[in-house]
């Protein structure tokens, strides 16, 4: 005979990756290590900007750089003799924290303050993933029109640091950056908005400060 | 979009749970959908249907529900479910239905739940 029987599961999907990435901080935290998810479309300025800070800030820097399927991102990084690891999606458009849970197994963490994790250009579906980081930065830039935070409102949301990117080249592209940065804080009131352009250093700088102070919290 | 890899966590999730439970086939699957999340329910049941060719789920009844935001105001201490609008539903994770402020944590809608199963099985 044959019965039927219905079976609860209850079994949320995304709480695998969110047990993993408690997980990842826990791992960081014993090293001390402070990391930053560094978010955002593509080509907005993600790797130049960690180059940047890389040059300017004195602290011991290591880079988990994500990418679609090259390694060119973890070879620039590579030039600044910093620690760096490459990881490469395939097919996914996002890291996930089991990923950078062995990205962190590969880095010599007790010789790193500060860890940038640049996740794969994508303003949609890393949302979704923790990746064990601290704090959320998103880098978007007015060439990618200035209708696009509006247009990704959860990401947003989720920052704690927006850099407006590329502000030098704003008018050649016709975009209102001031429109971008209130965007942004009218989706996010407690996140920190910056313009950025990373060919004249403006604006990192005040990164930089920001940075510093989330570290020391 | 990673429809495909929350789409395989889910079919491992399931066939362990009906093997676990002697399973001889699995007749209906219900999975509920944070309406915040990124997940595209239609591309997600396609792709169930394809990863369970020749699986103890072929030919199950996959059910999808969606999971309403719900929100916890820091200004005005609303507690509870947005009025949202289809046509529009990204909004109102930026104000409160209550006082319009928009400082406030979603505490509800971001979910992928595998909720439960209907199973045959042989006495
Ligand atoms: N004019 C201008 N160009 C910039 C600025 N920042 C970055 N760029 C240029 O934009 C291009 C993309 O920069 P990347 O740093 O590689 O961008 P990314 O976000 O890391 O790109 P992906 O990792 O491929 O998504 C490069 O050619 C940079 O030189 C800026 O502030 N102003
Ligand atoms: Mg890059
Ligand atoms: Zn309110």
């Amino acid at each position: 005979m044959h019965k039927i029987a219905e079976v609860e599961i209850q079994h949320d999907i995304m709480l695998a990756n969110k047990k993993l990435a408690k997980r990842n901080q826990r791992i960081l935290d014993k090293s001390d290590v402070f990391a930053v998810d560094v978010l955002g479309a593509i080509g907005s300025g993600k790797t130049s900007l960690i180059e940047s800070l890389i040059k300017k800030m004195n602290v011991k820097i290591g880079v988990i750089a994500g990418d679609v399927i090259s390694k060119f991102d973890a070879n620039r990084f590579e030039q600044y003799e910093v620690p760096v690891v490459g990881l490469n999606t395939g097919k996914e458009c996002h890291l996930d924290a089991h990923l950078v849970e062995h990205a962190l197994e590969d880095l010599p963490l007790e010789k790193i303050d500060l860890l940038f994790i640049e996740n794969v250009g994508n303003l949609i579906c890393p949302v979704d993933f923790d990746l064990g980081s601290h704090i959320r930065m998103v880098v978007v830039s007015v060439s990618e029109g200035d209708d696009t935070v509006e247009k990704h409102p959860l990401i947003f949301k989720d920052a704690d640091l927006v850099v407006i990117n590329k502000v030098d080249i704003a008018e050649a592209v016709d975009a209102d950056d001031e429109k971008m940065v209130s965007d942004a804080r009218m989706l996010n009131p407690d996140a920190i908005v910056i313009k950025s352009s990373l060919k004249t250093g403006k604006g990192v700088d005040e990164i930089i400060n920001v940075i510093e102070n989330f570290m020391n919290k | 979009m990673h429809e495909l890899s929350m789409a395989d966590a889910m079919v491992k999730t399931i066939l362990e749970a009906a093997e676990k439970n002697q399973a001889e086939k699995i007749l209906e699957v219900t999975i509920e959908i944070g309406k915040l999340t990124m997940l595209n329910p239609d591309q997600l049941i396609f792709l169930l249907e394809v990863l369970t060719e020749d699986t103890l789920l072929e030919d199950s009844e996959i059910h999808i529900e969606e999971i309403p935001v719900e929100i916890e105001c820091k200004s005005c201490d609303y507690k509870g479910l947005t009025n949202l609008d289809d046509s529009d539903h990204y909004l109102i994770i930026v104000k409160c239905p209550q006082c319009g402020e928009r400082d406030l944590k979603v505490t509800a809608g971001r979910e992928c739940n595998v909720k439960n199963i209907k199973i045959e099985k042989s006495d």
